[in-house]
């Protein structure tokens, strides 16, 4: 693959195309067939960034993209503009991440503008993404989960908005937002319960609800756990059931040895994720700290 | 009468300890003591059942209140027959722990080899429980996936839903755009042909004009 000779092709089109862009800013040219070449400007452009991308070139590539882009919402046509618009999001994620989300938010508007929720809720998950992992911004990361889930409830995608939810609750209960966490898993927890596919998985769900409880308060916990086994008989046969029983019952007795028994066997069958590791961890720290008090 | 079955109790019981005195020392020997034991036992085994036929004679002369009794003893010595019966079959066919022991090497040492014995089965237990173990930890796993990919199914399910839903409309739409376009040519070429005969009847219009003007002159 000769990429620096892909580069020097992808600039001397941009270059051709900027030519282009210039002429046709000409009084003759905004008469005739101005459309035509702004036309061919934009093929031109989105040619050149394809180029870009295939030299791993991706900052001119997104430039490129987001040239193409505005030059389309110049002519009116939003879908091709809130289409590059995507394009040089994608380029830009992988070199200037701020770039890029400011290219999604972008694309966003384009999108809801047209009324086609699900794609904009599709590029709220992508940004939310990048403040995951490129930014490590979770609260605005939260915020676009949010908004995601949102848009896809209002298109009845129930499950997509589900999965956007879980990742909203997962992040707010590590924030220690348990009162957001607790409502959202139980309301999914809910909602699987009636779906045939989905109601092996409302175990965890209500799991994760119940840890959410523990960590603010134990009679909370142990309300919760009952009206789950009320909702949902097939709970109380569920491992994770039996597990928090018996951490209710070291948590009431203080006895942190019961505690990290009761893990440990939980865990020696089936792995704790991180998550869950965490959690536990603070519920055992609110022992601790009762222990200590007591003292 | 009942003395009588009295008397012959007490030769069964007799004639019964012997029988097993020798069925337990048959397996040990071998050869003409063998043989000759067999013999004698059987010929014992005989006499014991004229025993018990007379015995049964005694308890049928016997009123009928008092049989009860007497019965239920009958039918238990019968029982204890069959089973020396039984042991004296066995016995004869059975091997000795000596003959045994001749042929395995003469370990002596029996206790020592139950303990080995022993603690394979520990061994073989705990192995078999932790295979148990595993087979559990991977039945909860394959639950786990299973569970992942009914998940991924339901929302496959909802997207495929959507995907036919918008293309049921993309197809009303296109149907509706070439009837649009449909209409837009009989339009166009309806244009066209009132053109056509416009431009007709103005060059008739001047042809008359010009015939006129030169008539006219």
């Amino acid at each position: 693959m000769d990429y620096s000779g892909k580069e020097k092709e992808a600039m001397a089109i941009m270059a051709e195309a900027d030519k282009k862009m210039k002429t046709s800013h000409s009084l003759f040219g905004s008469f005739f067939g101005s459309s035509s070449k702004v036309e061919e400007a934009c093929d031109l452009y989105v040619r050149a960034a394809n180029m870009f991308k295939m030299a791993k070139n991706w900052n001119a590539a997104g430039d490129a993209f987001c040239k193409a882009a505005q030059l389309h919402l110049q002519v009116q046509s939003k879908h091709n503009a809130a289409v590059n618009f995507l394009d040089a999001g994608n380029a830009f994620k992988k070199a200037d991440p701020q770039e890029g989300i400011s290219c999604f938010c972008q694309a966003i508007d384009i999108y809801s503008d047209m009324g086609r929720f699900n794609i904009a809720a599709k590029q709220h998950i992508s940004i939310a993404e990048i403040y995951e992992s490129e930014l490590l911004d979770i609260d605005k990361a939260i915020a676009h989960y949010e908004q995601a889930a949102d848009y896809y409830k209002g298109e009845e995608s129930t499950s997509a908005a589900n999965k956007c939810l879980l990742k909203v609750a997962t992040y707010a209960a590590q924030m220690e937002q348990y009162q957001k966490a607790t409502e959202i898993f139980e309301q999914i927890g809910t909602y699987s319960m009636d779906t045939t596919l989905l109601k092996y998985g409302a175990k965890d769900h209500f799991f994760k609800a119940a840890l959410c409880h523990f960590c603010v308060d134990m009679l909370n916990c142990k309300l919760a756990v009952q009206k789950y086994e009320e909702m949902y008989p097939a709970f109380s046969d569920a491992r994770e059931c039996k597990l928090l029983k018996k951490l209710l019952d070291a948590h009431e007795e203080q006895n942190i040895d019961a505690y990290a028994d009761a893990v440990r066997e939980f865990d020696s069958i089936t792995r704790l994720d991180q998550w869950q590791t965490t959690m536990l961890l603070r519920i055992k720290k609110t022992i601790q700290d009762e222990e200590n008090d007591l003292r | 009468m009942s003395s009588d079955f009295e008397a012959y109790e007490q030769d069964f019981g007799t004639l019964t300890a012997e029988i097993t005195n020798k069925i337990g020392r048959i397996p040990k020997l071998a050869g003409e003591e063998k043989t000759q034991l067999v013999l004698n036992v059987d010929k014992q085994l005989e006499e014991v059942r004229e025993l018990l036929e007379q015995m049964d004679l005694e308890v049928r002369e016997i009123p009928i209140q008092s049989r009860g009794m007497y019965n239920s003893r009958l039918k238990s010595y019968k029982q204890e027959m069959e089973k020396l019966e039984k042991d004296f079959k066995r016995s004869r066919i059975a091997y000795s722990d000596e003959v045994r022991n001749e042929l395995l090497g003469d370990d002596g040492s029996s206790s020592e080899s139950q303990r080995a014995h022993l603690l394979d089965n520990t061994e073989k237990l705990e192995r078999s429980s932790r295979r148990l173990e595993a087979g559990y930890q991977i039945a909860v796993e394959t639950e786990q996936v299973g569970q992942e990919i009914l998940t991924n199914l339901h929302s496959d399910r909802e997207k495929i839903q959507r995907s036919r839903d918008r293309l049921r409309e993309t197809d009303a739409n296109l149907g509706k755009s070439s009837r649009i376009l449909t209409g837009m040519l009989r339009r166009i070429i309806q244009n066209r042909i009132l053109v056509f005969i416009l431009g007709a009847i103005i060059l008739l219009t001047i042809i008359l004009a010009i015939y006129f003007n030169l008539r006219g002159h």
